[in-house]
């Protein structure tokens, strides 16, 4: 009864907050979960439930799996606006049940948070958990990566559902050994693309076998410690892979999964594997091929992941990067671009950016390819200055402001070609003063 | 043309928090001067680095589990080591290489990870994760009679104890131990601090101190440093010194 009433004031103020024209992010389930941290377990699903977590790339793969459901004629329910924790998802859940708790959706899909996936998912329905990468992120918040690896890793020993894997990660594939009675595992992987390197280039985690502590080996790295790895002493990373991506064409924007193209409107090695991770889960559900490569061409996101805009008419790629990955990924994608242009970076050190700024070392800006002119902004535009700086970059080229206006302002002087890369809190004001 | 050792220790493993920035910083700062810099990195599995042989000698920090795979290795060099600090090579380890050179570390389950026992302090992890020090830090510092403040930020749960020579006073933030007066630890010719940031990259003062510690006691001369361009480095400091001192004492 408790729970029936709980539901019926959160449909209230919701409608209270459209009338006021307000989303209200996670706080419909900011107050239910506080009312009752039990919640979950009121809700009646009768449908697949799929979840989506990692350090990078959830939105992505999140909006495109519910993408590629509702262009199959499906209702989907899903957190698109990327509220990921589990206020974010009860809210979501609370907008879209009946006062019974009932869900009427044909597919849940929800990225969630990694610290999260135990406590969602503790009294509510999984049937398919995708994990694309664990890589170091607001170490100050967040702690070491292990960490939370090994809560998910206890969270899986009793989970029998479906687990998509990457397992070109040494600190995803492993969770492919946390149930052993757990028949459903499916790995994906990427075949080695023209970027590929023999060395690490990125900082990267999972250098020794989780297993047996001995050093992995690498054929090779696509980028940080994604690659093809082996264990030389237990074998480790000798996994069968369910999807596999080849071909891959980042100039074209093509890659083949069992011998179907699929073109996409991405450019990078990051977001192949987050694709291949969709197909992987879609194709689980019996998603016609004809349906999944039509929907993969057509997704695009407008959010600053890689959005590709043109501002007075000079082409500008945007994108966010809260991490040393999520940042060397957008400077493979520069580097790989031949054009001159300009970079803006724009770096806070807000709270929910993190306090500490040290992980822009673990970027790699050495050796740009044909990059003219930096202008560095945010409350810590200073030492995002010096750290180019230090990597070899002229330093009469780079231009700090702190001042996001003036910024923008100094990096449309010229019509030359812009790359946008702006952390957490800093993207949304970059969009801003960009118009967009 | 004058030359720089550095022996770099476990570059694959203490790499967490960007703290391979300090050797970036320290290569940029010489090479800018026309001095040659070779680095050599040491890690498990590697043939064994004779220590008195480089001029200076970095760690940094890394995560918990692989920290606890090196302090086995490392502790196959403990004569080596202590003749190279006896001899003046200069080392500047931060966070869990300060932690690793002391006596040992206790971690919150009560296991004793014995550390170099080359310094006298030792550390022990604390379980309230409140009490973990995590947040930008200034400390003031004495280089030889000249004093700076160096900025930095900390992020460690060990408390380290019985240290009799700070490296510098607490302006901002923590110190060895959660509210601590005290950071680090500083011998003349070691440097031992949990500062990430790079600590090197926002304190030259500090980078030159140490660069031309190194120079001196190799060429056995007073040697006076080509001054840089460091107009990024001082607003950088500026705008950080405002906002951190300009607050209360503590975060």
């Amino acid at each position: 009864m408790k729970n029936f009433f709980i539901i019926l004031i959160m449909k209230i103020l919701n409608l209270c907050l459209k009338i006021c024209g307000k989303h209200g992010g996670n706080f419909l389930g900011k107050i239910a979960y506080s009312w009752n941290p039990n919640i979950f377990k009121y809700f009646k699903v009768h449908c697949p439930v799929i979840a989506v977590t990692a350090t990078n790339g959830k939105t992505m793969t999140n909006n495109a799996i519910g993408y590629v459901f509702k262009s199959a004629g499906k209702k989907v329910v899903s957190n698109i606006e990327g509220n990921n924790m589990e206020t974010g998802i009860l809210s979501t859940i609370l907008k879209n049940c009946s006062l019974t708790g009932k869900i009427k959706a044909d597919y849940l899909v929800f990225e969630v948070d990694e610290g999260y996936v135990p406590v969602v998912f503790k009294d509510f329905p999984l049937s398919t958990l995708v994990i694309l990468d664990f890589f170091r992120d607001q170490l100050d918040r967040n702690g070491e990566v292990e960490t939370l690896i090994l809560k998910i890793n206890e969270f899986l020993k009793t989970y029998n559902g479906n687990l998509i894997l990457n397992t070109d990660d040494p600190n995803v594939a492993r969770l492919g050994k946390a149930n052993p009675d757990n028949k459903n595992i499916y790995y994906f992987s990427v075949e080695k693309y023209d970027f590929a390197s023999l060395e690490q280039k990125e900082a990267g985690e999972g250098k020794f076998c989780p297993f047996c502590n001995t050093r992995l080996e690498y054929e090779y790295y696509q980028y940080s410690h994604i690659g093809k790895f082996r264990c030389p002493n237990c074998d480790y990373g000798n996994n069968e892979i369910y999807k596999l991506a080849t071909n891959v064409n980042l100039k074209e924007r093509s890659f083949k999964v069992d011998d179907i193209t699929y073109k996409i409107r991405f450019n990078s090695i990051y977001n192949i594997y987050n694709l291949v991770a969709v197909i992987a889960c879609v194709s689980l559900y019996n998603i016609d091929t004809n349906v999944i490569k039509s929907a993969l061409s057509n997704f695009v996101l407008n959010n600053g992941r890689l959005e590709e805009v043109s501002i007075n008419g000079v082409p500008t790629i945007i994108n966010l990067a809260k991490n040393p990955t999520g940042s060397n990924v957008s400077l493979r994608i520069l580097n790989e671009d031949d054009d001159e242009k300009e970079l803006l970076f724009v770096l806070n050190d807000n709270l929910a950016d993190g306090l500490d700024v040290s992980w822009i070392w673990d970027i790699n800006f050495d050796n740009l390819n044909n990059v003219t002119k930096i202008v560095t902004s945010g409350t810590r535009a200073y030492d995002i200055a010096i750290r180019i700086k230090t990597s070899g970059f002229d330093a009469s080229k780079i231009e700090p402001y702190l001042d996001l206006h003036e910024a923008v302002e100094s990096l449309y002087k010229t019509n030359t070609k812009k790359y946008v890369i702006a952390n957490y809190t800093a993207l949304q004001p970059t969009r801003k003063e960009l118009k967009l | 043309m004058k030359e720089l050792k550095i022996l770099y220790l476990y570059p694959d493993i203490l790499e967490l928090y960007g703290d391979f920035g300090n050797i970036q910083v320290l290569k940029y700062r010489l090479e800018k001067r026309g001095i040659n810099v070779e680095i050599t990195p040491y890690s498990i599995g590697d043939n064994p680095p004779n220590f008195n042989d480089y001029d200076l000698v970095f760690a940094g920090g890394g995560a918990d589990q692989e920290q606890g795979i090196l302090a086995k290795d490392l502790i196959k060099y403990k004569d080596n080591i202590k003749e190279a600090v006896n001899n003046g090579v200069f080392f500047l380890l931060i966070c869990g290489a300060y932690q690793l050179f002391g006596k040992y570390y206790k971690d919150v389950e009560g296991n004793i990870i014995p550390g170099l026992d080359i310094f006298p302090y030792y550390t022990e992890a604390i379980n309230d994760r409140k009490k973990r020090c995590i947040g930008n830090i200034v400390i003031d510092v004495n280089l030889d009679g000249k004093e700076t403040k160096v900025i930095g930020f900390g992020n460690h749960g060990g408390q380290t104890y019985d240290v009799n020579t700070p490296f510098g006073k607490v302006l901002y933030g923590n110190g060895n131990k959660f509210r601590d007066e005290m950071e680090g630890f500083f011998l003349k010719n070691v440097i031992a601090t949990y500062l990430h940031g790079p600590l090197l990259s926002k304190n030259p003062e500090l980078t030159d101190f140490i660069i031309k510690h190194c120079l001196d006691r190799k060429y056995n001369e007073n040697i006076i440093l080509e001054p840089l361009d460091d107009v990024f480095e001082n607003l950088c400091r500026k705008q950080l010194l405002d906002r951190f001192l300009s607050k209360e004492k503590k975060p």
